[in-house]
């Protein structure tokens, strides 16, 4: 039955010169899916989110691990990122062996939680090149980058949907996310806006801008 | 209540002018059943990506079979994606637009090329694009903070120089 489908795969793509790729995500903010995320419940969310914290809590202990800060960041975007883990649209040994273990009101419910916390304390920066602010705040023209600021905000407080918060998030974890989204590692962006972005920053640039977020309080 | 006689003309004349163009408007659309072109067809914006026409992998340009060019393109903010394309130029080039998000516009400045994206409907325009060159592809309606970042580039090149997109696929209209 296998075989069967790969030859057919390979019947189409010879026909149609093309390779048919996957959705990036299969999450679609519907008003459902949009009103069920909204509808999370916090309360249950805490007790499922004790698992959770061993990795991703907020505590001075857990500042240098790899784990992303989860406190605050967007209800929707949470939610997204475990469907996708759990669809195979993002990948992470890790998670998605977890987040195969949840269903949709699970994430929702945990996602409600997290989104409710305060944010962790900002790591403060020492100066950021003004090249950077530049970056933030004005994008550049000559490579098609608009301004981060635009979409996640002038604070770093991410936007509606799944734009997401980057104050306060770890400098490391942000760096290595837009690392991976440009070395197309991950790809759960729609339209592959992040990635396109991400692709004409050098790493330097990465780096700088992981470290500006980093120490952004909202 | 006294109205000068020159003022008096002028407002004849265009009540005049605007009756003729309310007249033009009401025989055009009810005598002759011409409507604006626009708002015919309806997509679901927020699946967008999960659809057929617009999924991620079919977005870009297309050759047809009677030999005319097809592009798909999704508006986004901030960005038409793909975000790089070329065409030929003497070409019949048929785009079909979707909005992502919220409403936009699109824009090939020196060409004929135009028209609104709205949430939720798939614009259609037909041109041809005479002259090769490097083109801005710009949204003229404002989107949002990023809305004078939102631009794409189109080259277009001799219809020699051309390499040929890939065949569009018959299911595809």
């Amino acid at each position: 039955m296998k075989k069967g489908y790969v030859f057919a795969w390979i019947v189409l793509v010879a026909a149609n010169g093309q390779i048919s790729a996957e959705p990036s995500t299969q999450v679609a903010w519907t008003p459902e899916t949009l009103r069920f995320v909204k509808n999370g419940d916090a309360e249950r969310g805490k007790e499922l989110a004790q698992a959770c914290e061993a990795c991703h809590a907020a505590t001075p202990e857990n500042a240098e691990s790899e784990f992303p800060y989860l406190q605050g960041q967007s209800a929707t975007y949470l939610y997204k990122q475990l469907h996708d883990y759990k669809s195979g649209s993002r990948s992470n040994e890790i998670m998605v062996g977890i987040s195969a273990g949840l269903s949709d009101q699970d994430m929702a419910d945990v996602s409600a939680w997290y989104s409710r916390q305060p944010l962790p304390p900002a790591k403060k920066a020492d100066e950021v090149p003004d090249t950077i602010r530049k970056l933030v705040d004005r994008g550049d023209g000559t490579r098609i980058v608009a301004p981060c600021a635009v979409c996640h905000g002038s604070a770093g407080q991410g936007q509606t949907m799944d734009t997401p918060v980057l104050a306060a998030q770890k400098a490391a974890y942000l760096e290595q996310t837009m690392l991976a989204y440009k070395s197309e590692a991950r790809r759960n962006d729609i339209y592959r806006r992040m990635r396109l972005i991400v692709q004409q920053l050098n790493d330097e640039e990465i780096r700088q801008l992981a470290r500006y977020y980093a120490g952004l309080e909202r | 209540m006294h109205i000068h006689p020159l003022e008096r003309r002028w407002i004849y004349v265009v009540l005049a002018v605007i009756g003729i163009f309310l007249l033009a408007i009401f025989y055009t659309a009810i005598a002759r059943n011409i409507h604006p072109p626009s708002h015919i067809e309806t997509i679901d914006s927020a699946s967008l990506h999960l659809s057929e026409e617009f999924a991620e992998d079919k977005l870009g340009v297309w050759t047809q079979p009677d030999g005319t060019i097809k592009v798909t393109l999704v508006a986004a903010r901030y960005g038409f994606y793909p975000r790089e394309i070329q065409l030929p130029a003497g070409t019949q080039v048929t785009f079909r637009i979707a909005s992502a998000d919220v409403l936009h516009g699109i824009h090939i400045p020196m060409t004929n090329m135009g028209t609104m994206v709205v949430p939720g409907y798939v614009s259609e325009i037909t041109t041809t694009f005479p002259k090769p060159g490097e083109y801005p592809m710009l949204c003229n309606e404002y989107c949002g903070l990023g809305h004078d970042h939102m631009w794409s580039k189109v080259t277009v090149v001799a219809k020699e120089s051309w390499p040929a997109a890939p065949n569009a696929q018959p299911v595809r209209r």
